[in-house]
């Protein structure tokens, strides 16, 4: 018998599998698969229906716009069966090469978070025109794209209800902020909360702080322990993971009360929390990946606010239910002040200047 | 000035736990650069086995237990692979950060930090500010006085101390550097373990990804700064906790007027400062590359 005879005897007696004979069997499932018309890998993957890819720069597990993008972005797609990957990216030196990976396997809409991703995009999109590029948090791009949407987040109106919200439901008429990075949005957050504040009296004071992360609850709660500790009874958290140490300092003594800027946030502190400013950012995410797979869909650069809904400042049920009675009544009482401030902003009548500088 | 105590020991004692890790390690003559891996390590599995259980306990004994099982994979990639301990740690950090991301993930999914229904028990209200001092800050001392005795005091010390620094002529005398390495790097596991779980369990009872945000570096720094000694290295700890209250305070009471990157980079600014002046006080010499080596 010759050696080729020879093992194939012994794998039939055996039942023993050569290397060579895995890797033929396999690679012929595979060449096998990809003429049938399965979807096995790469290209053929995607375009077995119309991918939608989300990469984000901020981790998942933020209890915050990622997991929420996430979340809706999976309902989208079981709603509307389409398959969708989402990818973290960590490091920026890879955004472009992510971004041209999935366009050039033929994804349909790459979703994109924050301002980090502007040049990757531009550099990318006028090489697949095909791929419809979104990115939420983001100023415009010039000149506009036609495969390019932006949306920008005027969370800084939500911020300047909490300055009002605050200023009438503190006792000790002192507000606090916290944020995760001093960044032009975070610092426009602060001083929209200042104006806020001076629209109930303008001998409030708002004091600013910054963790320096948005991943650091231990600096959170150290940074709101000597807030409360000067005497602020009202801090408005800005700063995703880091807000949790904001929140579980609350809860180290009385008289402390904080707004989030998420809903998950109010079961962290239900006698805590009295409020949340909102970006619905999983909710936008469904808006613009319903409006891109749509027919009509042009690129541009979209302005989200309190009027569409996906900036708003609301109250927590829980705290409601279970906050200290004082607490309670005052913001209680604050409520319609809230909404008539809401009510001016939407009709144009009270205007929030978008002011980076500190 | 109580105020300012309370928040230095509990900021301080996290790093000082995993300090000591580090001095352990230090004086078994390995760098261990896997420090903050071993931190985010014991902070995961405290809370999330803490979440599990519902109880403390198994939340504090799973943070030792996996810091403790790092720490045996480290000593077998330097000692039995013989891979560069510097390396073999920043690969401990790199797998403790990715490995505790992708455990939350599978465990829970992309729904958020981990919030544990308890945390490590307090002195409670009746003892005021301190009250928010927990168990492991109040027997921090105490470990570190432990450590002490078990590394000057003791025969064991000495002979760590001679495998770290002469392993050939400790072998000499019968002593075995690569056993006492690996029980140099246990010890450190379960005590940079706990300083993880004080991190996430004392006082926050959450986990969120990534959350060591650098303290297992900084509590390396504080070995270096501390010359390797256990009360050096928790009194540089202390000196980090109290740059960091500064910091804090700095932003407060100065407000817009100071210039907020360069406080937030405080911390980091006296890491540095504090290492260059601890060398230049023992008239120290530059790192050389057979301090680097392991043995």
């Amino acid at each position: 018998m010759t050696d080729r005879a020879d093992r194939r005897w012994l794998v039939a007696k055996t039942g023993h599998i050569t290397r060579r004979g895995a890797l033929a069997t396999g690679g012929a499932a595979i060449l096998g698969a990809a003429a049938a018309g399965l979807p096995i890998f790469g290209n053929a993957a995607f375009a077995a229906g119309k991918l939608v890819a989300l990469v984000h720069t901020q981790a998942a597990g933020d209890n915050g716009p990622i997991d929420d993008m996430i979340v809706h972005l999976k309902a989208l797609s079981k709603k509307d069966h389409f398959p969708i990957r989402t990818i973290y990216a960590s490091d920026p030196s890879t955004y472009q090469s992510i971004l041209s990976t999935l366009a050039g396997a033929g994804a349909g809409i790459i979703v994109t978070t924050f301002n980090e991703m502007a040049d990757p995009i531009k550099a990318v999109a006028p090489k697949y025109p095909n791929t419809t590029f979104i990115q939420l948090y983001a100023d415009p791009i010039k000149p506009a794209m036609p495969n390019v949407r932006t949306v920008e987040y005027q969370a800084h109106y939500g911020m300047f209800l909490a300055g009002l919200f605050g200023a009438r439901v503190s006792q000790s008429r002192k507000l606090g902020y916290i944020g995760g990075m001093s960044l032009p949005g975070l610092n426009a957050d602060l001083n929209a909360m200042k104006a806020g504040a001076a629209q109930v009296a303008s001998s409030i004071p708002v004091k600013g702080a910054f963790a320096g992360s948005f991943q650091d609850p231990t600096k959170g709660r150290e940074i709101a322990n000597q807030l409360f500790g000067s005497g602020i009874d009202f801090i408005q958290t800005d700063g995703a993971a880091t807000d949790a140490g904001v929140i579980r300092a609350a809860s180290e003594g009385s008289n402390r009360i904080v707004s989030a800027v998420f809903r998950t946030q109010f079961k962290l502190g239900p006698k805590t929390v009295a409020s949340s400013v909102l970006v619905n950012f999983g909710q936008s995410l469904t808006d613009q990946v319903t409006y891109a797979l749509s027919s009509h869909f042009a690129g541009g650069h979209y302005v989200s606010n309190l009027a569409d809904g996906i900036i708003d400042f609301v109250p927590s049920p829980l705290f409601m239910a279970n906050g200290p009675k004082g607490y309670v009544e005052r913001a209680k009482a604050a409520w319609p002040s809230v909404d008539a401030a809401k009510q001016a902003i939407i009709q144009g009548k009270l205007k929030v200047p978008f002011n980076t500088q500190l | 000035m109580i105020e300012l105590i309370v928040a230095v020991l509990r900021t301080a004692t996290p790093m000082i736990y995993v300090a000591m890790a580090g001095v352990l390690a230090q004086r078994a003559g390995i760098w261990n650069l896997g420090l903050e891996g071993l931190m985010i390590t014991g902070a995961c599995a405290g809370v999330v086995l803490t979440e599990q259980t519902g109880s403390v306990a198994a939340g504090l004994a799973g943070a030792v237990l996996f810091s403790v099982l790092l720490s045996a994979l480290l000593w077998l990639v330097i000692e039995k692979l013989r891979a560069n301990p510097i390396i073999a740690g920043l690969g401990l950090t790199g797998l403790g950060l990715g490995g505790t991301d992708l455990a939350v993930q599978a465990v829970y999914g992309s729904e958020g930090a981990v919030t544990a229904p308890v945390g490590i028990p307090t002195l409670g209200p009746a003892f005021g500010q301190f009250g928010l001092l927990d168990v492991l800050i109040l027997a921090m001392p105490f470990m570190v006085f432990a450590l002490w005795v078990l590394l000057r005091r003791t025969r064991f010390g000495l002979r760590l101390a001679a495998c770290g620094e002469h392993p050939f002529a400790a072998r000499s005398v019968g002593a075995d550097p690569a056993r006492m390495r690996l029980i140099a790097l246990l010890l450190g596991g379960m005590l940079a373990g706990l300083g993880g779980a004080e991190l996430s369990l004392g006082g926050l009872q959450i986990f969120s990804v990534g959350m060591t945000a650098g303290r297992g570096f900084m509590a390396f720094a504080a070995v270096i700064f501390g010359a390797g000694h256990p009360v050096g290295a928790t009194f540089a700890a202390l000196f980090f906790a109290l740059v960091e209250f500064m910091g804090i305070k700095a932003q407060l009471v100065f407000g817009e007027r100071a210039p907020r990157d360069f406080v937030l980079m405080l911390p980091y600014l006296a890491t540095v400062l504090g290492i260059w002046i601890s060398a230049r006080l023992r008239g120290g010499v530059p790192l050389n590359t057979i301090e680097l080596r392991d043995g």
